[in-house]
């Protein structure tokens, strides 16, 4: 033990080796105490700053010119930080993608040149992707945080390959903010062998809450009456604002730009004071226990209220009502009852409602003063404790007679240690915008909830035998109770908050707190009609019924999704034990929205199958349908050729129709419909497909094909023009991408329209993905002179087979058929992150066609766009059919839509 | 009618406190006649008692006022009820308890209402009656009686309101704190076991509050933090330092803690009035209310407060007379009803005329209970 440690160390090594060299060493003084001259905190400057701790005089004393060693000197890293807190140690780190992707694939060569996408990177290095992770120790178990990073090896990564220096081991700097920088440094260097560099607290909270506010679109939320909504900012008008960050006191700020702050008040009444009495009043041993505490207190009982003085009436004239607190704790006054004789529960109740009503009242008259309009709170006293936003948002509600409302962040308790890792000269996050940025939610012990409940993990295996032991499946989603919100009401004071038991855990509001993927190629979709107000999700989950009803279909769907899933990788003992694992996660997450809807931010249906398909991939279950997929495919592209030779039979009218059809018709092939999976057992795919076009019957549920057919086919004799540019957004293998999609490409090409099919970036039940999709194209191509020439233009097919019956000029006016990815891996598509290269194939689209349920009904069924939009999907779920187009299971929904300008 | 069984009475009921002001008549029988009215000399008396011995204070008020005064028993043969002009909460809460012991009927009159017609009482018609407190100095201020208006009045009873008084009977509560003086007793008598707001804070005048609170330079390791003007002593978190010091209640000396909460409370409403003078542009803010009680530690920590808050540009004020603002705006609003009032056996008040000596200008010492009182004397004009 003892060799390795010196390899780590150099230091020491370069010190035994001056000491064998000279008679006499100096060493600096260990302990010597921070510089008192000038301020003692500040931000490092543009070019790093030589670090003369622990310098060293090497060689004899008595030489004239000896050298000086350096042994901390580094470069800016940007892979660390930490906010070193009086209670908890949060730890913000960094880590590359591990997929990069190839750019030396020929298929995106070419699409790149014809879509006309170069490289606007206009830094001086290149932006990769990454990834940011969020992770919380508590502060006197500070050993398991060092165990951490060790572990992980954070200390020493270097994730931008482009630097040409080559740091030697163990002279790295971290970035650190919080009370708490100061105090463990020496415990960094003795075993880490890093040094700390202090970032000021304050400027830290400010960047961090700046980046929060302008990259995450789910991060501001209000918290009335046990409610939580999401307020989206828009980052153009985020200054200027309040900031109240409640810690052991209270720091009030005013944020009017990057960079720009000022402390303009504070309280010393604050976390510190809450939890010091408390803990002189109760006797609870933590933070977390006291709250929990006042879960179940009645202030009633030891606050002296208005009706108290008055005789049980309202003071009216000045608008208090008799249960508003005239004096906190003033019962105690006139009883004859020690500390004792009162209810813990009360007293802390009292205590939490007396410190947030005035962090409340202050902050309320700060923003008054300086025409503030916003409010945001953090730091660890809130928590995402109910009953204190509740209380603060109650006080600003009350003050400023609801013109002014308290906002409160999901992120909020690692503002610090973000504005530390942006201290960093290269962090590369202060371009980031929300579109660039998406959050998971693995599963993993540090990050559970916010909370820390065991070890970090490792590997995948650590995390299965961690979950095996700890995470439990979610059994309340197999008979789903309602659960009564804990509401607080009444004009001028609250209600005993309503109690749930001793199962209630403290922080069961409180939010989570995701992995931040930085993906610097989204972008925003832009033949959006409105970017800013777009809503993809058509239904709502803040609705508790259909929160409900769709969190039980997921739960009662799982068991087949393992089995599927589990059969995908062969049925070994390993893939059983990942499927189990998986089950255990995701019905761990589906309890958790159970109990808390905002815990991922604002919940949308999309969201959730996201959250499902995450999950999969999280246990190496890349593509749980690669088998059932590929053999769909197969069997569709058999009979492509008589369903082509058939259209192409018909009158182009005729033709149009059966297309419109066929599509709705291949729609029905759906491993994500319950109602669908019985139909595979039933015959083979032709059958079903040509049963199901049989059973169409206009005019469908919403039809506006016979607008569509006039846009296309023109009235009266006159020519419409031909669409340059169409995105067909397809959805499922098989079937639906074989007969349906293809096919309607197949027509729009015909007429000249370029086609681009859009595609998964990654698996989502049996969806097709924009990698499976040339390998199907090219299948069809081999039926169809059109879709191959189409195909060749596309760069789909590289390698030209030279029929002897085709000239070269026929093929220079083909329109191109390509395929781009979307940027996503679900079955729904959030066009607010889209891929750079789908951003880029819309600009010249004057059609969009969005095909499925997922995509045009679950995603995008009110979505609004400024080019034509075509929206095409079977009904295959009942509850669906009734709510959104008051119809029965299998309707179609045809909906065409004109530019909205 | 004899002269000497004239006296007047009015009673503020708080939560915690009820303040008595009431006229006690000389000996001297004055003929001096103006304008027909006659003319009694005598003092402004004042008492105090914890509302929650209120039986106390009945006894008090019969055995020292109605006795002394002459006036009939509820059970004698008089059949006339003794109207006495009462404020606070408690004029709600306990008129039938005051009817029934004593026969007295309450004429109530609003609380803020009295608050402000007390203190503008006060400020125009007794000098030397404002001052300042910093740094351990005195300073009586010199208000000019037709610059008086608009000012910020700050009431520290069991709760705390904020009153902006723009003119006579121009007034609104803008604000208020329910972190008052029934704060500080409640939680200091289950944080200390006193028994008594006085001895409560006695206790705080020895107390240590380093010792509890959470200092800047307990968090910056000693230093300062200077870029935002917080010095190393300046107080971070009140209590904060009971968070990890791993100790229990009993380890803690009560005067320290005593000591804390009164700082905790006193800055926190001096900053939540700057705030709100500030807001409405208020030149002065006057501090009053039985929480104060010529507490020296208290107006220097409010005096601090608003000093640091407003950067030295606001000055916190406070009145020699600060319990009994209430008690007094309602007495003092007897003279309202003197032009309805015809009736020969109602005593009413005309017009206040105070002639008061130097030498009753002293501060109720700490140690003082709670029954002595100051006087100020004074003539009463009566109809």
């Amino acid at each position: 033990m003892a060799g390795q440690e010196d390899e780590y160390d150099p230091i020491l090594d370069n010190k035994r080796e001056a000491e064998a060299k000279s008679q006499v060493s100096v060493a600096a003084d260990k302990n010597m105490a921070p510089s008192t001259s000038g301020t003692p905190i500040h931000r490092s400057g543009s070019r790093p700053q030589l670090d003369l701790s622990k310098a060293e005089i090497q060689g004899n004393l008595e030489e004239r010119d000896p050298t000086i060693l350096l042994p901390n000197q580094s470069d800016d890293i940007s892979h660390l930080a930490l906010d070193i807190g009086g209670s908890l140690i949060k730890l913000l780190y960094f880590s590359r993608h591990e997929d990069y992707s190839n750019d030396d694939d020929k298929r995106k060569r070419t699409i790149k040149e014809r879509l006309g996408i170069t490289n606007g990177n206009l830094r001086s290095y290149p932006v990769l992707g990454g990834r940011l992770h969020f992770v919380k120790f508590e502060t006197h178990k500070i050993n398991e945080c060092l165990d951490f990073i060790h572990s992980k090896q954070l200390h020493r990564r270097d994730p931008y390959p482009w630097s040409s220096k080559t740091l030697p081991l163990g002279t790295g700097v971290i970035k650190v903010t919080g009370g708490g920088a100061f105090k463990f440094a020496d415990l960094f260097k003795e075993r880490l062998g890093v040094s700390i560099e202090k970032e000021d607290e304050m400027h830290c909270l400010v960047s961090g809450a700046n980046f929060l506010l302008k990259a995450i679109r789910h991060e501001a939320f209000t918290h009335m009456e046990g409610e939580k909504e999401f307020v989206q900012i828009d980052p153009n008008d985020l200054y200027p604002y309040l900031l109240v960050n409640v810690g052991s006191g209270v720091s009030i700020i005013k944020v009017d730009g990057e960079g720009k702050f000022e402390r303009v008040s504070g309280t010393n009444v604050g976390g510190g004071t809450y939890w010091g009495l408390g803990r002189l009043l109760t006797k609870c041993k933590s933070f977390d226990e006291l709250l929990e505490l006042s879960q179940k207190g009645d202030n009633s009982a030891i606050d002296m209220l208005v009706g108290d003085i008055y005789g049980g009436m309202d003071y009216s004239k000045i608008g208090l009502s008799a249960s508003t607190i005239a004096s906190s704790f003033g019962k105690a006054i006139s009883e004859n009852k020690e500390l004792d004789d009162y209810r813990p529960e009360d007293i802390s109740l009292s205590l939490l409602r007396m410190i947030s009503y005035n962090i409340g009242q202050i902050s309320y008259l700060n923003a008054l003063r300086f025409g503030l309009k916003r409010i945001f709170f953090g730091g660890f006293f809130i928590r995402g404790h109910a009953y204190t936003m509740d209380t603060i948002s109650f006080a600003v509600h009350f003050w400023s007679k609801g013109e002014m409302q308290a906002m409160f962040l999901r992120h909020e308790g690692f503002l610090g240690a973000l504005g530390a890792f942006m201290s960093y000269e290269k962090h590369g996050l202060d371009d980031l915008m929300s579109h660039q940025l998406v959050e998971r939610f693995p599963m993993g012990a540090p990050y559970t909830g916010g909370n820390i409940h065991g070890p970090p993990l490792g590997d995948l295996d650590e995390k299965i035998s961690w979950m095996e032991k700890f995470v439990r499946r979610g059994t309340e989603i197999t008979a789903p109770v309602p659960m009564t919100p804990s509401k607080t009401t009444g004009l001028g004071g609250f209600e005993v908050p309503s109690s749930r038991g001793s199962a209630l855990r403290s922080d069961a509001s409180a939010l989570n707190v995701g992995v931040l993927h930085l993906v610097p190629t989204l972008e925003v979709f832009p033949l959006l009609a409105d970017p800013k107000t777009y809503e993809p999700n058509t239904i709502d989950l803040s609705d508790q019924g259909e929160r409900e009803y769709w969190l039980k279909v997921l739960s009662e769907h799982l068991p087949d999704l393992v089995d599927t899933a589990v059969a995908s990788e062969g049925g070994t003992e390993d893939a059983k034990r990942r499927g189990d694992a998986f089950a255990r996660a995701f019905s761990a997450h589906l309890a958790r929205l159970m109990e808390e809807p905002a815990a991922y931010g604002k919940l949308g249906l999309a969201n959730l199958l996201e959250l499902r398909e995450e999950c999969l991939r999280e246990f190496q279950f890349v593509d749980a349908y690669r088998s059932i997929k590929q053999r769909e495919n197969e069997a569709s592209l058999a009979v492509l050729p008589d369903l082509l030779e058939e259209l192409d039979s018909m009158s182009e009218e005729a033709r149009l129709l059966t297309l419109i059809e066929g599509v709705l018709a291949a729609n029905i092939f759906d491993w994500g419909s319950r109602a669908c999976v019985d139909l595979y057992h039933k015959g083979t795919i032709i059958e079903i497909y040509r049963m199901s076009r049989n059973k169409m019957q206009r005019p469908w549920r919403v039809d506006d094909f016979d607008a569509f057919k006039e846009r296309m086919l023109g009235s009266g004799g006159k020519q419409p023009h031909r669409h340059k540019r169409a995105l067909l957004f397809v959805d499922n293998s098989g079937a639906d991408v074989i007969l349906g999609m293809l096919p309607l490409a197949r027509e729009f090409l015909r007429r000249g329209t370029e086609v681009v099919l859009v595609a998964n970036s990654l698996p989502a039940l049996n969806d097709v993905t924009a990698m499976e999709l040339p390998d199907i194209v090219a299948g069809a191509a081999k039926h169809c002179d059109i879709l191959r020439r189409a195909a060749e233009m596309g760069g789909l097919l590289v390698d030209a087979m030279v029929n002897p019956g085709d000239g070269s000029k026929k093929d220079s006016t083909s329109a191109p058929l390509m395929v781009v990815e979307n940027g996503c891996g679900s079955p729904c598509i959030d066009l607010r992150q889209v891929s750079s290269e789908l951003a880029a194939a819309a600009k010249d689209a004057d059609l969009v066609v969005l095909e499925g349920m997922g995509r045009a009904l679950h995603t995008n069924f009110n979505a609004q766009f400024q080019c034509e939009a075509l929206k095409l999907a079977m009904v295959k779920n009942q509850r669906l059919a009734e709510k959104l187009i008051k119809g029965n299971i299998y309707d179609c929904v045809c909906r065409y839509e004109p530019p909205s300008l | 009618m004899d002269p000497t069984q004239i006296s007047h009475l009015a009673l503020d009921i708080g939560g915690t406190l009820i303040k008595l002001v009431y006229f006690s008549a000389n000996g001297d029988y004055s003929e001096e006649s103006r304008n027909g009215c006659s003319v009694v000399k005598g003092r402004l008396c004042f008492a105090k008692f914890e509302t929650r011995k209120i039986d106390d204070c009945l006894e008090f008020i019969r055995f020292n006022i109605l006795h002394h005064s002459g006036v009939q028993q509820p059970n004698g043969e008089g059949h006339d009820k003794l109207y006495v002009k009462a404020t606070g909460g408690g004029a709600f809460k306990f008129a039938d308890l005051f009817k029934e012991k004593l026969g007295i009927l309450f004429d109530k009159e609003d609380e803020m209402c009295s608050l402000v017609g007390g203190v503008n009482f006060l400020l125009k018609t007794v000098p030397r009656e404002a001052f300042t407190y910093l740094d351990g100095q005195k300073k009586f201020v010199e208000i000019d009686h037709n610059d008086l208006y608009p000012y910020l009045l700050v009431n520290i009873g069991s709760g705390v309101s904020m009153i902006k008084v723009d003119g006579d009977g121009k007034y609104e509560r803008i604000s208020g704190t329910s972190l008052g003086g029934g704060t500080f007793l409640g939680l200091g008598k289950l944080l200390t076991k006193c028994k008594s707001f006085d001895e409560l804070l006695e206790l705080s005048h020895h107390g240590n509050n380093r010792v509890i609170d959470m200092l800047v330079g307990d968090i910056y390791g000693g230093t300062d933090y200077s870029k935002i003007g917080l010095s190393s002593t300046a107080i971070a978190s009140s209590f904060g330092k009971a968070i990890s010091d791993g100790k229990e209640l009993e380890d803690y000396q009560p005067e320290d803690v005593a000591r804390s909460l009164l700082r905790m409370i006193s800055n926190n409403i001096g900053q939540i009035a700057y705030l709100n003078a500030l807001r409405f542009g208020l030149k002065r803010i006057f501090f009053g209310g039985f929480f104060i009680r010529g507490l020296e530690y208290t107006m220097d920590t409010i005096s601090v407060a608003v000093h640091f808050w407003s950067r030295g540009e606001a000055k916190a004020m406070f009145l020699r007379h600060e319990g009994f603002l209430g008690a007094l705006g309602a007495f003092t609003s007897y003279n309202d009803q003197s032009h309805n009032d015809l009736k020969p056996h109602h005593h009413t008040v005309q017009r206040a005329i105070l002639n008061c000596s130097g030498h009753n200008f002293r501060h109720i010492p700490v140690t003082s209970n709670l029954n002595e009182s100051e006087t100020i004397e004074c003539s009463i004009n009566l109809v």
